[in-house]
């Protein structure tokens, strides 16, 4: 592999420069993609640099929790970097053929910052970050849903990248494709019927839909561990595989259902603000409603479980045996309650405010 | 409770991940040598669990049975050791007989009710959207069944401590 990324190197800086790769080694990096760190030495005439490096490489096919494109998710991050100030590592590129990594991959900047961000909470090491870095977070996150999509996804990459037959012509379109497409992969997802709880979300989503907003390139799976932090100050927001143009208000939702997962408390930050939501609508003005964030929890749980759930079903199907897929059963268990809850089910804890009952 | 995957194909799934993604990158020999003893227990587990609840009722009734036949034969022994093995028959001997665990495939049928209730699910929301408010009724009785399943499916599986794995 070291060959490879000396080689995406030369292509992107020159081939007239030397690269010299060390200290190759995976890390843990997410669950969707096989992560490794290295560094870079690189050598140009007189000049020398040295480049701490994050590889992503697909893994096998029928391991893959999210079936998503490198070579998108390089273009994604080249027009973030070129067009907004979203704090984002610059990929240096990819490679789709697999004789060349072993599958696809990209290799990226490895950003400066603190990615152990459990440490901003519970009385961790950094907490006294937690108001200022939160506060940068919710800017960032405002700054990439109010970005103009024809400027940062000019071929339209991002309107359909799971190749699912998603709209973006209109909201109400957007909404519609995507329950179609939801409802009509449950069927081949469902590896036990207790997964209702999924499919009765998304009859009710269906039925119980909020005010329409424009919509954005949204993150796609902004969580607590999908930023870096450095000094009070969100340095790189990471793991662009599932962005995409959806509802803004899909960020949000899917924050607070990970913000349960994690035990972490990204949602009650910038605290001096009344907590995330409340800063978010102060900067863009769009009053986005406890309501709303509710329903839009639970879509985002939905988006994200069509994935997930598919690939676990191959797991079980005994199309592989990689232990982490039977993991994400266990570490998701907790967010079922919290999903009945939101849909109003009787006996959940009273929640009067929520839009999303029967 | 999911059935599927079955408490064996996760045990199961810790053989295979002993095997696949931990022995390969241990370089200490004492480590491996323990690796394949975890194996070795986690099939016993496998073993054991089909089996273990009906043996041990089906022993706990046999002993009893044998501490009764026992103090019948030597019972009327004139000495201490046969009085004391007449206490046991007559103590421990007497306990009532505990139920033996019949292996019938319970998960089959729980598993066939379940895609039942699904199946009802999207009945209702035809029935909900054509406008027939009863159906939010129906709807809420498929939900008070689920709403303490789930809960008590979450608080059996869940660790605290987040995700591991991830920030």
């Amino acid at each position: 592999m070291e060959k490879a990324i000396s080689e995406l190197l030369r292509k992107t800086l020159g081939n007239n420069c030397d690269v010299a790769i060390e200290g190759l080694s995976p890390i843990p990096g997410g669950f969707s993609r096989e992560t490794f760190s290295c560094t870079a030495l690189v050598t140009q005439g007189n000049t020398k640099e040295v480049l701490p490096l994050i590889i992503r490489k697909d893994p096998p096919e029928e391991v893959c929790i999210l079936q998503t494109s490198r070579a998108n998710e390089h273009e994604l991050i080249e027009s973030l970097r070129a067009n907004t100030s979203v704090p984002v590592s610059r990929s240096y590129g990819y490679e789709l053929d697999p004789s060349v990594f072993g599958s696809a991959a990209m290799v990226l900047e490895r950003a400066d910052g603190n990615g152990k961000t459990s440490q901003l909470f519970n009385g961790g090491p950094d907490a006294d970050q937690a108001e200022e870095v939160m506060r940068h977070l919710c800017e960032v996150l405002v700054e990439l849903h109010q970005a103009d999509i024809s400027v940062v996804d000019p071929r339209g990459i991002l309107q359909d990248p799971r190749e699912v037959g998603i709209r973006t012509s209109s909201w109400d379109e957007y909404m519609d494709s995507t329950f179609e497409y939801y409802l009509s992969t449950y069927d081949d997802i469902v590896y036990d019927p207790s997964s209702i709880i999924l499919l009765d979300a998304y009859l009710t989503l269906r039925r119980k839909r909020p005010r329409p907003l424009r919509l954005s390139v949204v993150h796609g799976d902004f969580n607590p561990a999908n930023f870096l932090y450095k000094n009070g100050k969100v340095s790189a927001l990471i793991d662009w595989e599932n962005s995409r143009i959806g509802d803004p208000r899909e960020d949000l939702g899917w924050m607070t259902t990970m913000d349960i997962l994690s035990n972490s408390h990204v949602m009650d930050y910038p605290k001096k603000e009344g907590g995330f939501i409340s800063y978010y609508n102060k900067l863009t003005g769009w009053n986005v409603t406890k309501e709303e964030v509710d329903y839009f929890t639970l879509f985002g749980s939905a988006n994200i479980g069509v994935p997930v759930q598919s690939a676990i079903y191959r797991r079980i199907a005994g199309e592989h045996r990689q232990f982490m897929h039977l993991y994400l059963i266990q570490s998701s268990a907790p967010a079922i309650p919290s999903m009945a809850q939101l849909l109003g089910y009787p006996g959940s804890i009273p929640n009067e405010t929520t839009g999303v009952s029967s | 409770m999911n059935t599927t995957p079955s408490i064996d194909e996760l045990l199961e799934s810790l053989i295979f991940a002993l095997g696949d993604e931990i022995l390969p990158y241990l370089t200490n020999e004492k480590s491996q040598a323990t690796a394949v003893m975890m194996q070795s227990v986690i099939q016993e587990i496998r073993q054991l669990l089909p089996v273990f609840d009906a043996y041990v009722a089906q022993e706990h009734n046999e002993m009893t049975k044998v501490l009764r036949d026992v103090a019948s034969l030597v019972g009327g022994i004139d000495s201490e050791a046969s009085l004391r093995i007449s206490e046991r028959g007559a103590t421990l001997g007497a306990v009532v007989d505990v139920p033996v665990p019949e292996n019938n495939d319970v998960n089959s049928a729980h598993r066939a009710l379940g895609f039942a209730l699904q199946d009802t699910l999207r009945d209702l929301d035809e029935l909900q959207r054509k406008g027939f408010t009863v159906a939010d009724d129906a709807l809420d009785i498929v939900r008070s069944y689920l709403y303490p399943t789930f809960v008590r499916y979450a608080n059996t599986v869940s660790i605290e401590g987040g995700m591991v794995g991830r920030g």
